[in-house]
């Protein structure tokens, strides 16, 4: 998959940069074991095989940092080398050699076959290396067996955190050019309705004074531009990876200036409460904006603020009608009938929040004030 | 004095035919268009050559944007006025411009009667609220109020009666509505409103000034 490649190579890079320095790290641990016993039965073979694992380290340290040159032929040979070791020590030892000649020092090129071909490379590396020990191997014991069993357990382990470690990396690349992609679509999108925003504020602002049919035009601009102007800014609100079912009331009270002479004004950031919660506040907040149409008008002007006051939130809606008639109220619940304003009440009591309600001869204004914290179910 | 100096207006906007709209509507009515620009690099050359007295601003300029010119031009002359007429009335920009120092705001679908009314008021220092600011606004210095890092010195922190008055513009009341219903005088509800912008630019400068210390960009 070549979207994922740069992400495994630099996996890949890290890996191998760690495994250089455990290269040092195993092969001054076996020039000092051989430098402290110096037990060869041929000590000049001994130490030079000694000396090919400090120049082949060093090639392999030189090698494996880059990228292209982490071949079939140099896993091959990084293998090949530390088998050829292995091979060699009954001979240079002599046959009742307890470790071998490079020791630990093999795991080098196990872990670059772990690292570059996943568990199925760190496996077959384990299994060589491990029939190399056993069959060099006169007498075999149980801590010949211990070790050879961690050498077929750590190669494949390694091998897929290697192939996980690429997986993730590949996968959160691509999170983050899907989100760099939606940034720019966003921009794009908000230059294109900037555009076609001027256009339709101009159109209904020119009809309007032209008159005639013109101003039927510009009605219906102004009308499109409210839509899209309201889609513009809900869409900046969207946010990904909604956590714990929260949404943005803010995003559902805008939704409201859609309707002719409504007015909403927010605070600017988004207003976050759990879903249900915020459901039901807009759907309270419609109830009030239709009792504002049935009673006012088709169309009469109504304003909805909305407030963020940290423990609990705010919304207003008011209008400028006749406010409710003394009475009306109390008559609706002496028949029995449970009034809008009874219904709004009880919704928000639902939510644990409460409603003043003010109506005069200015208009009608009704706060509803719901806490923002978990409610009692 | 027989005739009333004409105001004069710098109108900044990247779409000529709007520009154009604007420009006529506001020669009409008897006003001096001394500059128009297209873009934010324009706009802050021809303030320095013209000094117009009112910027009507369109936020979504070729850059610098429309912020960073509200900035430049009141640093150049604090006298100035920056009205902005926005079109797709972005919340986040609008808030930045007004922090910046812009006293007006109108949506393009306002009228030209509305945008008239706006550039005079705001010429002569008024601000010019719409309720979707007014919440803004509020939404900020609530915002800063629950902050409580670093406190919100009281200089910079509205009133009961300033935040009274700011709830009332955000519902959509006018300034006459609110000084009956205050029994305040007309004035007094004026000042009150523009103190909270007053207050929002200080608080921001502030702001700037600290993370300017902060981060060592002071000297």
């Amino acid at each position: 998959m070549t979207t994922s490649i740069r992400a495994v190579v630099a996996v890949e890079d890290r890996m191998f940069r760690a495994l250089a320095v455990l290269r040092v790290v195993v092969l001054a641990n076996a020039v000092g074991i051989a430098a402290f016993r110096n037990n060869f039965d041929h000590p000049v073979a001994g130490w030079t095989c000694i000396g090919v694992m400090v120049l082949w380290t060093a090639h392999a340290v030189i090698t494996y940092a880059k990228p292209i040159r982490r071949t079939v032929r140099l896993l091959g040979a990084d293998l090949a080398v530390a088998v050829a070791l292995m091979a060699v020590t009954p001979w240079v030892k002599g046959e009742w050699f307890n470790a071998t000649i490079p020791g630990f020092w093999v795991m080098g090129a196990l872990l670059a076959w772990a690292v570059r071909y996943g568990w199925r490379g760190g496996l077959a590396a384990a299994v060589v290396l491990a029939a190399t020990d056993r069959l060099i191997r006169t007498d075999f014991d149980q801590g010949n067996y211990a070790n050879l069993f961690l050498v077929l357990i750590g190669g494949p382990l390694v091998g897929y955190l290697a192939e996980s470690l690429q997986q993730m990396a590949a996968e959160r690349d691509r999170a983050e050019r899907d989100a760099a992609a939606a940034a720019e679509r966003a921009r794009l999108a908000r230059v294109v309705h900037d555009g076609v925003l001027q256009v339709l504020a101009l159109v209904q602002r020119r009809g309007a004074e032209l008159g005639g049919d013109a101003a039927e035009l510009g009605r219906l601009a102004g009308e499109q531009e409210q839509v899209l102007r309201t889609l513009v800014r809900t869409q900046d609100r969207v946010t990904t990876g909604q956590d714990g079912g929260t949404e943005d009331l803010a995003v559902a009270l805008e939704a409201y200036a859609d309707r002719p002479g409504v007015q909403v004004a927010l605070p600017g950031g988004p207003v976050e409460l759990p879903a249900d919660v915020v459901a039901e506040v807009a759907a309270v907040v419609g109830a009030c904006l239709d009792n504002v149409t049935r009673h006012v008008g088709e169309g009469a002007p109504a304003w909805v603020l909305l407030e963020d006051l940290g423990d609990r939130v705010a919304v207003s809606v008011r209008d400028e009608g006749g406010g409710i008639p003394e009475g009306r109220l109390d008559r609706a619940r002496s028949e029995g009938r449970l009034g809008v304003s009874e219904s709004i009440r009880g919704r928000v009591r639902d939510l644990g929040g409460e409603v003043v309600l003010t109506t005069g001869p200015y208009g009608t204004e009704w706060e509803l004030v719901v806490p923002r914290g978990s409610r009692d179910r | 004095m027989e005739e009333q100096a004409r105001v004069r207006v710098m109108v900044v906007d990247d779409h000529p035919m709007w520009r154009d709209a604007v420009v006529s509507d506001l020669e009409a009515a008897g006003l001096d268009v001394v500059a128009t620009a297209a873009t934010g690099t324009e706009a802050i050359n021809r303030f320095r050559a013209t000094r117009p007295q009112v910027v009507v601003l369109d936020l979504q300029i070729p850059p610098p944007n429309g912020v960073e010119v509200t900035a430049t031009v009141l640093q150049e002359d604090p006298s100035a006025r920056v009205l902005i007429l926005s079109a797709s009335g972005e919340q986040d920009d609008v808030l930045e411009a007004v922090k910046a120092g812009a006293t007006g705001y109108l949506v393009k679908s306002a009228s030209r009667e509305e945008l008239l009314a706006a550039v005079r008021r705001v010429s002569v220092g008024d601000s010019v609220f719409t309720p979707g600011l007014a919440g803004l606004v509020l939404g900020e210095f609530r915002r800063m109020a629950q902050d409580p890092e670093p406190a919100t010195p009281p200089g910079e922190q509205l009133t009961d009666r300033e935040t009274e008055i700011l709830k009332m513009v955000a519902k959509g009341l006018s300034y006459k509505q609110i000084a009956e219903r205050l029994v305040l005088s007309h004035r007094t509800v004026q000042n009150h409103v523009q103190n909270t912008l007053r207050k929002l630019q200080l608080h921001n400068r502030v702001e700037l000034t600290r993370y300017a210390i902060e981060q060592g960009l002071d000297d």
